[in-house]
């Protein structure tokens, strides 16, 4: 049986310049589509032509991470019969290993004259060093430190300079046909990344939305149709992953779901972000796609502290500066945002924004409140000091607690605290301000503070189970 | 000579790759205005002046930060839509360079020994990798640097993917043509500052002169010329790096205290240092070889010009480096409020180098009061065997008007210094949260010499206390030792305990901050005893059970 390799350039078979001159025809066309869990579907679709019988077809150029397992081949008329994934690397070492017991040629230069002399000579072993046997003699490769180059009249087959896909096919008569090739790639990942220039003084936030798509595959894609998919694949997760969800669940800044639709395109359960053009994703590129633009989001800053239990402390405490806002419509959004950072800037006294946090938000519908962390105040702390503990029951103890809230902003503030540590018998007995309850084990009170002043908010609590 | 002429063929190379559309390089900023942060990174904001044509353009910016983080890249009045931007850093190493050139031809020169001659063969690279270089000639496969020749490569052209520096791009549609002002920002790692200050206390120790300083640091390649530079001080709300945000050192909200996060940013601070570091760019490809190993002297001929390729990035930066080492002026910064921070403005513009430390004040605040004590704490629930220790010695202030300061510190080491006659003598150092305005600030600076204490705790026997209907009891003595030829001013604090009762206590004392505090004169070169006793009452029945 005679296997004819037959080379397929799918994509960029060694370059992005030869590819970028290949995909210029039509009839070929690479479609990606990226999940922002670094994976990606990509297919490319190829013209072939084959002769009948059986046939190895290589594909160069198919993404360096490919998932073998998920390869799938598609060509009327031609019957696949295996498909490989090959990675035995082409090095100097394996080359002369492949050579054993084969012929080589050495050449050997006269470092006077430059003379050049040809030998041919059997590769015995190369353990430890390259024995020859060179007419009826036995030599060691270049014991002598003399240049000696050997040539190897071919390179062996399953050797490759990178991993190559193939496939074993069957055609029962000579094809011309529409190839497609299927697979799915780690290295490709995308995520949205928010620019929002938040203007405290006017209550407002510019927001700007980019899709950020990053190219670690090993391998460039000319002139790919494209889209985004957001949305939660399933991916068998490792435990870290599964810890920084739990994570992120638990310090969630979405105060409230929204249920508001957005004209985007579905898929699913999915959002999907096409980009409009054609587009080149190099290798190692980092390429950014403008897909929010709001100019004037409604959005308030706030202070928040929480205590998890009912302790002194002689260090004050800085509270949290959050920014408050709303995608829906009405505050001026009116769009879901896929999962991603927030880059939060005010500007300075010259006007000149400056970078003041970041923060991280889910999948949000539209019409969600978020209350994204900005930051740790300068001039806003607060002090907790437990003034008394009374044991009421060997299952009930009363704590009061004071907490002196201290501003040194020249205007006047205020700073919701939150009460955790509470079990399951809770009750506010006494408060200096009214407070309310947030859930079942928390209560929060809205402390105002005056301007370069301070508050004191006091409060006892009955905790029991 | 070589570098050169390969320097010319990857502009080359860049400009047929983009045929199809018109490209517009700005290769410097007009103006640059660095903030840095304390967490490692700075937000560079520059405007560039572009010279647009109608139809659709890239706009390449040439000599931005190599350590940019791409997702946070912001440009803004451009005047028309924005399709992309774009990142590029694939690196024109000699690594890449032969990975992309793999069924390219490639020029092999080999240096004949005795005449010295260069013969040139042409071949074909069949792989290249880790492990060495494969090629194809007229004769036959072989591999590089395995002949025990001096051989080198050269190559027709310089893959268009790849960049000798990194690059940020925009695409933009068509438009209204003419010279526009872009304003671009991004951050950007490997930048740093801190907060110091000297406390020079008088010879009462009820007043110092206090001095604050900003110490910046830029620990990358770049060079910025006549920057306007700020510092910001605050705690940013930041994201871990494998969250793709902005910090190196993990999620700002997994610390919980600053002293380990300082620690953290420290260690990766110095992490970025030797990272930053310009590298001797040495090939690692050719180890691989079948034959006997090739003496390391001829091995590095073969490299010397390779290595210029990639030398030539490095070169700009290297000789900025040497430029004004002595633009360390000292200059005072100027505060003002940026939301909930503070941000110190550098007053004049400023060349900030490349891996260049810069000093400015931002604070001189003479004769503020101060009080001078030594302080205990002491935790009466745990620390029950008698001990001998030593108090620590205390400056405190009020960060007050009133008392000569009111002004917003920055964390940051307080390095106190005493005049003793006529000689200044180091006190000792103590590092200070951020603390704003009307906030108390107590410094240990040292631990104390010649005042020593011995604390006795003994409790009665369980059946006395069981008698007593107690849980516990304690009766603590202090004994404070003075050496010192004036009398001193001792705090002893105590925690206050759930349900404690504390009671027959020699000396008056109140409660602060949930401790119990006694202010004791101990005489000089004298002894004062502290007798108390504290009481934990038994629990209370539950009227449920």
């Amino acid at each position: 049986m005679l296997i004819r390799p037959l080379l397929f350039s799918v994509g960029l078979a060694t370059s992005a310049a030869t590819a970028l001159g290949a995909d210029a025809s039509p009839d070929r066309e690479i479609s990606l589509t990226i999940y922002n869990k670094n994976i990606a579907l990509i297919e490319h679709v190829r013209p072939i032509s084959a002769p009948s019988g059986r046939q190895r077809i290589e594909f160069a150029g198919v993404s360096a991470q490919i998932v073998p397992e998920t390869v799938s081949f598609v060509a009327p008329n031609v019957q696949l019969i295996e498909q490989n994934f090959d990675y035995d690397l082409l090095t100097p070492a394996k080359l002369m290993e492949k050579a054993v017991g084969s012929q080589v040629r050495l050449v050997r230069v006269n470092p006077a004259t430059g003379a050049e002399t040809q030998e041919t000579a059997e590769v015995l072993s190369t353990v430890g060093g390259v024995v020859l046997r060179i007419g009826n003699r036995i030599e060691v490769l270049r014991e002598d430190n003399l240049p000696t180059r050997v040539i190897f009249d071919k390179v062996p087959e399953n050797l490759r300079a990178q991993p190559t896909l193939s496939v074993l096919v069957n055609a029962a008569k000579p094809v011309k046909e529409t190839a497609r090739l299927t697979y799915l790639s780690r290295g490709l990942d995308w995520a949205a990344d928010y620019v929002a220039v938040f203007d405290e003084a006017r209550s407002v936030s510019s927001f700007q939305g980019w899709i950020t798509l990053k190219n670690v595959s090993g391998t460039s894609f000319a002139n790919a149709r494209t889209q985004l998919v957001a949305g939660d694949v399933n991916l068998a997760e490792s435990e870290q992953e599964w810890w920084n969800h739990f994570q992120q669940r638990r310090n969630s800044n979405q105060r409230a779901m929204g249920t508001e639709s957005s004209g985007r395109q579905q898929l699913g359960d999915y959002y999907v972000y096409p980009i409009k053009q054609l587009t080149t994703i190099a290798n190692n590129q980092t390429k950014q796609v403008s897909f929010l633009d709001a100019d004037a989001v409604k959005a308030t800053k706030g202070y928040e502290i929480s205590f998890y239990g009912f302790q002194s402390n002689s260090d004050p405490q800085s509270v949290e500066s959050r920014m408050r806002f709303s995608n829906s419509k009405a505050a001026g959004m009116g769009d879901q945002l896929p999962s991603g950072v927030v880059r939060i800037y005010m500007r300075d006294a010259r006007g000149q924004p400056q970078f003041v946090g970041e923060d991280h938000i889910g999948h949000t519908s539209a019409g969600s409140e978020l209350a994204l962390k900005i930051g740790d105040a300068f001039d806003v702390t607060v002090q907790p000091t437990l003034l008394a503990t009374r044991r009421i029951t060997r299952r009930k103890t009363e704590y009061d607690m004071s907490y002196l809230v201290r501003s040194a902003r020249s205007s006047a503030s205020v700073v919701t605290v939150r009460q955790f540590g509470l079990w399951r018998e809770n009750s506010v007995i006494k408060e200096s301000i009214p407070g309310r309850r947030v859930d079942s084990s928390s209560f929060a009170w809205d402390v105002p503070v005056p301007a370069n002043g301070e508050a004191v908010l006091t409060f006892t609590i009955s905790n029991g189970w | 000579m070589r570098g050169k002429s390969l320097l010319v063929l990857l502009l080359l190379a860049g400009a047929t790759v983009r045929a199809q559309q018109i490209e517009v390089v700005s290769p410097q900023p007009d103006n640059v205005s660095v903030t840095i942060y304390r967490d490692l990174f700075a937000l560079v904001t520059e405007t560039r002046t572009v010279d647009l044509p109608e139809g659709p353009v890239t706009v390449s910016f040439e000599g931005v930060v190599e350590t940019l983080l791409p997702a946070s890249a912001v440009a803004t009045d451009i005047g028309r839509p924005l399709a992309e931007r774009n990142f590029d850093y694939d690196a024109l190493t000699p690594n890449n360079l032969l990975a992309r050139s793999i069924g390219k031809g490639v020029t092999i020169m080999r240096t004949l020994p005795g005449s010295g001659k260069v013969a040139q063969v042409r071949a074909t690279v069949v792989a290249a990798n880790d492990a060495g270089i494969t090629l194809r000639t007229d004769q036959g496969n072989e591999v590089l640097h395995c002949s025990g020749l001096p051989e080198h490569l050269t190559f027709d052209e310089i893959p268009g993917d790849l960049h000798a520096r990194p690059k940020l791009s925009i695409q933009l549609a068509a438009g209204q043509p003419g010279k526009r002002t872009i304003r671009l920002s991004y951050l950007a790692r490997g930048f740093a500052w801190k907060a110091a200050y000297v406390a020079h206390l008088n010879n009462t120790g009820n007043r110092m002169d206090l001095t604050a300083w900003i110490t910046l640091q830029n620990l990358t390649q770049a060079s910025f010329r006549g920057a306007q530079v700020q510092v910001v001080a605050g705690k940013l709300h930041l994201l871990a790096e494998e969250n793709r945000g902005t910090s190196l050192t993990g999620d700002s909200d997994d610390y919980y205290d600053e002293s380990s996060m300082d620690e953290a940013r420290e260690e990766a601070r110095q992490r970025l240092a030797s990272e930053l570091e310009p590298k001797d760019p040495t090939l690692q490809l050719f180890s691989g070889c079948y034959a006997l190993p090739i003496p390391p002297e001829r091995e590095d001929r073969h490299f010397e010009e390779m290595r210029e390729i990639i030398v030539t990035g490095f070169r700009a930066s290297a000789a900025a480096m040497e430029m004004k080492r002595d633009a360390m002026g000292i200059v005072q910064a100027v505060r003002e409020e940026l939301g909930d921070y503070q941000l110190y403005r550098l007053p004049l513009p400023t060349d900030l180098n490349a891996r260049q430390t810069k000093q400015a004040v931002f604070l001189v605040k003479p004769r503020v009061k101060v009080e001078r004590f030594y302080r205990f704490d002491y935790d009466v629930r745990w620390d029950r065997s008698p001990e001998r220790t030593t108090p620590e010695s205390m400056i405190t202030f009020e960060n007050r008007k009133a008392s000569g300061l009111g002004e917003p510190l920055p964390a940051g080491l307080v390095r106190a210094f005493e005049i003793h006659g006529d000689r200044e003598v180091f006190l000792g150092e103590a590092s200070m949260r951020d603390k704003p305005v009307n906030l108390p600030v107590e410094l240990g600076v040292s631990k104390a010499m010649d005042l020593g204490l011995e604390i006795d705790a003994p409790s009665p026997e369980v059946e006395e206390v069981r008698e007593l209907k107690l849980q516990d009891r304690v009766d603590v003595e202090v004994r404070a030792f003075n050496g010192k030829s004036k009398p001193v001013t001792l705090e002893f604090r105590q925690p206050i305990e759930d349900d404690s009762v504390t009671s027959n206590s020699t000396d008056l004392f109140r409660r602060k901050d949930g401790k119990l505090v006694w202010r004791l004169r101990v005489p000089a070169n004298g002894t004062y005893v502290l007798n108390y006793r504290v009481d934990w009452p038994l629990p209370p029945m539950d009227p449920s059970n």
